[in-house]
């Protein structure tokens, strides 16, 4: 019932799995930025290249990907129906009362679709290549500088992790207690809105309730074994900058070049 | 209610990387009023088995009648809703599913979403609350007062106050202790017996599947291995260890028993009144013998 693509991870052992998360956090908010260097054909060409050829290393299927990206096609649809409509220059394609189609807005809406698309493509690629303990540990790397302002940055990456480690589990929980109340008659999809809404009581008052208890063990558990903060903690996975990594940040930077000389 | 299941197949996340298939074309007869324990390893798919059976999961392809309804891979949601009302699950941990503010109120839930009026609805709640021994005085009060062992009866109650004709529990007895686990399994005999419930249990424990049922189900890598009476099915030693399962432990006491007489014969015994049964039988042969 949950089966979103994005957010998810696929374990795997490919040349993007092994990357250092650093690298790959990095990389990908470069990539976010340098989108927007794009404004031609060429320079959009070399970012959707880019993408396919970090699907192809990832060794995901495509289908796959495509069958999670379905669900956002609709906001680039909108999207590109927007700028369609609004964005003008260049000749006029097509007019019929007061809406009118110009050459330059189809090409910025395609633009614009595309731009949307990698950069969703490229986020999820992140998401399905790292697991959440890998992306919060190389985001409390990335941010350690932080510490000497006494930002908890620690705390945070804790948090962070504490609750992705428990997104499946009340992913889980929340499942099973629809199934339980389910089978009790209650139904969540069908009615009013009024009686839908009626309908996640049953629902959310045993999931509060569990996520609580759940809590209170967990930090009675982790107290129990001695934890006290970051002060003197090592670490279980050692982070390792390999030349692959550099490989990759240096691949983006040639990129951020190319698309710098090639654009208008 | 009788229950067939024709060519079951169940694949979890179909089309995704994570694609399993928990039930491989499973055909199987669980007749009306009978007491079915289904047992199996760890991931073997029992608990997607029993879901469908009310409807709670749907098949991926194959069909399953339950009394008069039938459930298919496309079923509308009005039949489930119909088949869910004749059919009780009870869930490992049910006590995590109560959220009313008073017990009366938790247990009236499910009458009342299958239509039944406030009136009949407490009454039907009270006559459940009896039945699984929780006292008039307890009613009004929260149940999340309550410990563990009460809280997961007054789930029960919860489920059998819809009055079902079938009642499935998946791990019922799971996390109580010994006592506890007792008067569980007595309620849920008493239930076959009286009401003439169909029951089905899904149990990790192979004594209560011995002693309490009338036919075993024995689940291996989403297929039913063998399915039998267990006077049957746990004289098949040598089928169960391979799948990872163990007969009763009062088979094996008497496996013991038979080595030391030396004798070959395996008699099923599965209460401690018939093991004693057998050991004297087993001993005055040997006296005979000598
Ligand atoms: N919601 C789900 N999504 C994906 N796979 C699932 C899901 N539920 C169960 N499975 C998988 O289906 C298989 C059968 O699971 P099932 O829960 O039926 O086993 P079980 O026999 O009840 O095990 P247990 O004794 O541990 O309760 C398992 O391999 C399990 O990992
Ligand atoms: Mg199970």
């Amino acid at each position: 019932m949950f089966n979103l693509v994005i957010g998810q991870y696929v374990p795997s052992d490919s040349y993007v799995h092994r990357l250092d998360p650093r690298s790959k956090l990095i990389g990908v908010f470069l990539f976010v930025v340098i989108v927007f260097l794009a404004d031609n054909w060429l320079t959009n060409g070399l970012m959707v290249l880019f993408c396919f050829t970090g699907i192809l290393l990832s060794r995901m299927r495509f289908s796959f990907i495509y069958k999670g990206l379905r669900s956002v096609f609709i906001i680039v649809f909108i999207t590109f129906l927007l700028n369609l409509f609004l964005a003008s220059g260049g000749d006029t394609l097509f007019q019929w009362g007061w809406l009118r189609v110009t050459s330059g807005g189809l090409m910025q809406s395609i633009f614009i679709s595309i731009r949307i698309l990698v950069i969703i493509v490229v986020t999820t690629l992140l998401t399905l290549t790292t697991s959440p303990i890998e992306i919060t540990d190389g985001m409390e790397s990335l941010l350690n500088p932080l510490k000497k302002v006494r930002l908890p940055v620690h705390e945070f990456a804790l948090m962070m992790s504490i609750s992705l480690r428990f997104i499946p589990t009340l992913l889980e929980e929340t499942e099973k207690i629809i199934k339980a109340q389910a089978a009790r008659g209650s139904d969540f999809t069908t009615g009013s809105l009024k009686s839908r809404i009626k309908a996640l009581v049953p629902l959310l008052v045993p999931l509060f309730v569990g996520a609580f208890k759940r809590a209170e063990d967990l930090a009675m558990a982790m107290e129990a074994r001695g934890y006290h903060g970051d002060a003197g903690r090592t670490k279980l996975h050692q982070l390792n900058w390999s030349w692959r990594d550099t490989m990759l940040l240096t691949a983006i930077l040639l990129l951020t070049v190319l698309l710098i000389l090639t654009r208008n | 209610m009788d229950i067939t299941f024709e060519h079951v197949t169940h694949i979890y996340g179909q089309k995704t990387p994570f694609e399993k298939l928990a039930l491989d074309d499973v055909s199987l007869h669980i007749p009306s009023g009978s007491f079915t324990s289904v047992i199996g390893h760890t991931g073997s798919g029992k608990s997607t088995l029993v879901q469908h059976i009310n409807g709670l999961l749907k098949p991926s392809k194959g069909k399953i009648t339950a009394g008069d309804v039938v459930i298919r891979a496309n079923e509308k949601k009005q039949s489930l809703k119909k088949l869910r009302e004749k059919v009780g699950f009870v869930f490992q941990y049910p006590e995590h599913q109560l959220f009313e503010e008073s017990i009366i109120k938790d247990v009236c839930f499910g009458p009342m979403n299958f239509g039944v009026s406030d009136s009949e609805a407490t009454k039907r709640a009270e006559e459940s609350l009896n039945l699984v021994g929780i006292p008039a005085s307890y009613w009004h009060r929260s149940p999340f007062d309550l410990s563990g062992g009460q809280m997961r009866r007054v789930a029960i109650a919860g489920v059998l106050a819809a009055r079902p004709q079938a009642i499935i529990l998946d791990e019922p007895t799971a996390g109580l202790d010994p006592k506890g686990r007792q008067e569980m399994l007595d309620l849920f005999a008493e239930l076959h017996k009286r009401l003439s419930m169909t029951v089905i249990m899904v149990t990790h424990n192979m004594s209560d599947a011995a002693i309490y049922s009338d036919q075993v189900i024995v689940m291996n890598d989403g297929k039913p291995l063998m399915i039998g009476p267990p006077e049957h099915v746990f004289l098949q030693t040598e089928q169960l260890r391979r799948v990872g399962l163990e007969s009763p432990e009062t088979m094996l006491f008497l496996d013991k028993v038979m080595a030391k007489a030396r004798k070959k014969e395996r008699i099923p015994a599965f209460t401690i009144d018939q093991t004693a049964d057998v050991v004297i039988q087993i001993l005055n042969g040997v006296k005979n013998h000598v």
